[in-house]
């Protein structure tokens, strides 16, 4: 009782005085460094882009392939996980009380590890001994280290977890029958998938290091695909989870309205978690080895989970049509002028929020067969990762840190930065319309992915797609100024704008909602069932790839 | 109302000829999807049942237990080599299938539920986990073709997909048994 009395008191007066020092400043080094790397990640992107454009011959030191594995790491391991846990870590503080001294411990411990582990990955990458991209597929083989800073990285995210977890079960048990906080509830679910996600490939990254030694001759090389894509399709769907925290929780609070029903927003949210993992067979559709049922089949499941994007997708533009309509927005179309556009912590949220509608349909159109036949070793892919992540997920994130910086660095947005912001998701949603665009079209004409420059000895048909490179170039120019541009206005927010407080915006519940369940709280169950959905679906391809395995393959250097 | 239309639904998609061949096609996927569904459909279906027939549930099946014990004989008759080769051979035991799992496994499964006490529910879960232990073991090792219509390779997937299950039972089990919600409820 006492307990929850100081829990009580503790939650009240976080929300009177604001951010908890202590939790701020996790949350502050995450971000800071989730921005550094997007920096340097993005200057390597460039240099990319350039190189694929036939602008710009990099020196002999430092290939194209190494810079294509840094990006990769930076970008996607790096700049998504700092940031969705100083985000997710900053929501916990402020809606549970708090966190406790044994979690930031946690939540430190977590950093260091992750610190070393992206150091001993770059170090190989950097020596020309990693060139095997972020996807590390054997029998590309890495320098031992890779893989041992890859378990550093991966230890320290469990820690992240185990903190998240720790911290929830605390308030629920000073808080006996709640339902826990809405953000809180999203940060559950994302730990969750992430705890599980990092099983298969935690066991594949185990089985690369002693053959990355020469302990061990051969690998079995599509067992370490699927157990990679356990994990690297439910990553996507962290980012993307992550982003949807901030539509349903924060964007409505924004334009001055009120969440949308909150049984929904948790069955979405358990629904992804419950089947996320499975979807990422639909990465290896066309891998040989697997039969064309179970491909079939797995159709079915990655297709599923476009079932709860729809559901998002009702349900914010629901809540958005009923503000708007609510501040006297008219018309079918009319609405819409009531948004606050001017504002970028909605506007790049938003943006986001709309890219998803053709990066899905780009998606769904990939977990097909025929279709991804065509475009599956082509830049179309490349296209559609970069409208994934480079658009949905990074303008959310980009639309989040214009209150979260403020936020928890005890400063305010000012007007200048808020017309930065703007224009920089203006340049970044041309940048990323040229370069995603042009990836498309070039991949639908052919043109490979994971290749540096060539003109196949002038081959008509590559030279073809040197226009869509060009368009790529420039995407990649404008990218590279919205990252300055972003990385500034972070720097400022941090640091060096005015001091005042700045709002948390959780949007409340809507009003009249009938109660939410109390069986959406039982994660012991949605976690069982997750484990059978992935248990079942992945006892086919892995128990034929090791009864029936190939003597196995040795490790190559192609690079 | 709702359930009902889905669950019948849910019998006749299964039972379309090219969707039962997929799914019979590959022995996991038949033994472990294509029958799980069709007694999920008997669950949905069994509200319409427990609405119409309030009585002849509350005379047969006041505690639980022949709903409970009807379901375990069906599904137990289903993991069985024979039953599926014969599904696959006889038209008849095809249709007794589809009937079968919906209406004497689904709809006990839903009416006995509820009505079971916590130790019976978890006496059930422990049934299943050591059914589903020993039929993994028989699957993954027997050195021959248990199945007629499937190679070796198909059984012990299938093995190994009891196995897992079994395993996740074994957590479900663990959960029920060292979380005490009262804690947190």
């Amino acid at each position: 009782m006492e307990t929850a009395l100081n829990q009580t008191f503790k939650t009240k007066a976080t929300k009177l005085l604001g951010v908890n020092k202590q939790d701020a400043k996790i949350s502050k080094t995450y971000l800071f460094v989730s921005f550094v790397i997007l920096l340097v990640g993005g200057f390597l992107g460039l240099a990319q882009g350039l190189n694929r454009a036939g602008l710009l011959e990099l020196p002999s030191w430092l290939n194209y392939y190494q810079i294509l594995t840094m990006h990769g790491v930076f970008m996607l391991l790096a700049f998504t996980t700092f940031f969705t846990f100083g985000y997710l870590y900053a929501g916990l503080s402020h809606e549970l009380g708090g966190l406790l001294p044994k979690v930031r411990k946690i939540v430190w411990t977590a950093f260091a590890s992750k610190i070393i582990g992206a150091v001993l990955v770059v170090i190989p990458i950097l020596m020309n001994e990693a060139s095997v991209m972020y996807t590390f597929y054997p029998p590309l083989k890495a320098h031992p280290m890779f893989y041992i800073g890859l378990v550093f990285f991966a230890v320290g995210m469990w820690l992240c977890n185990v903190g998240a977890f720790i911290q929830v079960a605390n308030w629920r048990k000073n808080n006996k029958g709640k339902h826990v906080p809405i953000f809180s509830y999203f940060a559950t679910g994302i730990n969750v998938l992430m705890f599980f996600a990092l099983i298969p490939v935690a066991v594949e990254v185990i089985y690369l290091i002693p053959w990355s030694f020469g302990w061990v001759k051969t690998v079995n090389v599509m067992v370490s695909r699927t157990l990679f894509w356990a994990f690297g399709h439910t990553l996507v769907n962290i980012w993307y989870l992550t982003a949807t925290s901030a539509w349903y929780v924060i964007a409505p609070k924004l334009i001055g309205g009120r969440r949308w029903s909150d049984t929904l927003t948790r069955v979405v949210i358990i629904a992804l978690v419950i089947m996320n993992i499975t979807g990422g067979f639909h990465h290896q559709i066309i891998d040989p080895g697997i039969s064309l049922p179970v491909k079939m089949m797995h159709v079915f499941m990655s297709l599923a989970i476009g079932f709860p994007s729809l559901m998002t997708a009702f349900a914010l533009f629901a809540v958005f049509e009923k503000t708007a309509r609510k501040q006297g927005g008219k018309g079918l179309i009319g609405w819409y002028k009531k948004m606050p556009w001017g504002d970028v912590r909605f506007l790049a949220v938003f943006i986001g929020m709309a890219s998803f509608i053709p990066a899905g349909a780009g998606g769904i159109a990939q977990t097909t067969n025929q279709l991804d036949t065509v475009v599956h070793n082509t830049m179309w892919i490349v296209g559609h990762f970069h409208l994934t992540l480079g658009v949905t997920v990074a303008l959310t994130f980009f639309g989040i840190s214009y209150w979260l910086v403020p936020y928890i660095s005890g400063r305010i947005l000012t007007p200048q930065i808020n017309k930065l912001g703007v224009i920089q998701t203006w340049i970044w949603t041309i940048g990323m319309i040229f370069m995603s665009g042009a990836m498309h079209t070039a991949g639908l004409f052919g043109s490979p992915r994971r290749t540096s420059y060539t003109t196949y000895g002038d081959h008509a048909t590559a030279l073809g797609w040197d226009p869509y490179m060009m368009c790529l170039a420039i995407g990649g120019t404008l990218l590279i100024v919205g990252i300055i541009l972003q990385v500034y206005a972070v720097i400022n927010m941090m640091f060096f704008a005015p001091k005042g407080e700045t709002e948390f915006p959780i949007a409340e519940a809507e009003e009249n909602a009938s109660p939410t369940p109390y069986w959406t709280e039982r994660w012991g169950i949605w976690i069982i069932v997750m484990l059978i959905v992935v248990a079942m679906a992945y006892v086919v391809p892995l128990t034929e790839f090791i009864v029936n395995g190939p003597p196995g393959s040795p490790g190559f250097k192609t690079w | 109302m709702t359930q009902l239309l889905v669950g019948l639904i849910m019998i006749i998609f299964l039972a379309l000829p090219p969707v039962a061949k997929i799914m019979e096609s590959v022995m996991i996927i038949h033994m472990h999807m294509q029958m799980p569904m069709l007694i999920i459909a008997g669950f949905l279906i069994a509200k319409v049942f427990q609405e119409r027939f309030p009585g002849f549930f509350d005379k047969w099946n006041r505690n639980g237990l022949p709903g409970i014990m009807l379901f375990i004989i069906i599904v137990s008759f289903w993991t069985l080599p024979r039953t599926m080769d014969e599904a696959l051979n006889e038209q008849s035991m095809e249709v007794f299938k589809f009937i079968s799992l919906p209406l004497l496994a689904g709809i006990p499964l839903r009416d006995s539920w509820k009505r079971l006490e916590k130790l019976g529910r978890n006496i059930v879960v422990i049934l299943f986990t050591i059914l589903f232990f020993a039929m993994g073991w028989l699957y993954v090792d027997a050195p021959v073709q248990l199945c007629n219509n499937y190679l070796v390779i198909d059984q012990i997937i299938l093995g190994w997909g009891f196995l897992t299950t079994a395993i996740c039972f074994v957590i479900y089990l663990g959960y029920v048994f060292f979380v005490d919600p009262s804690k947190y409820e």
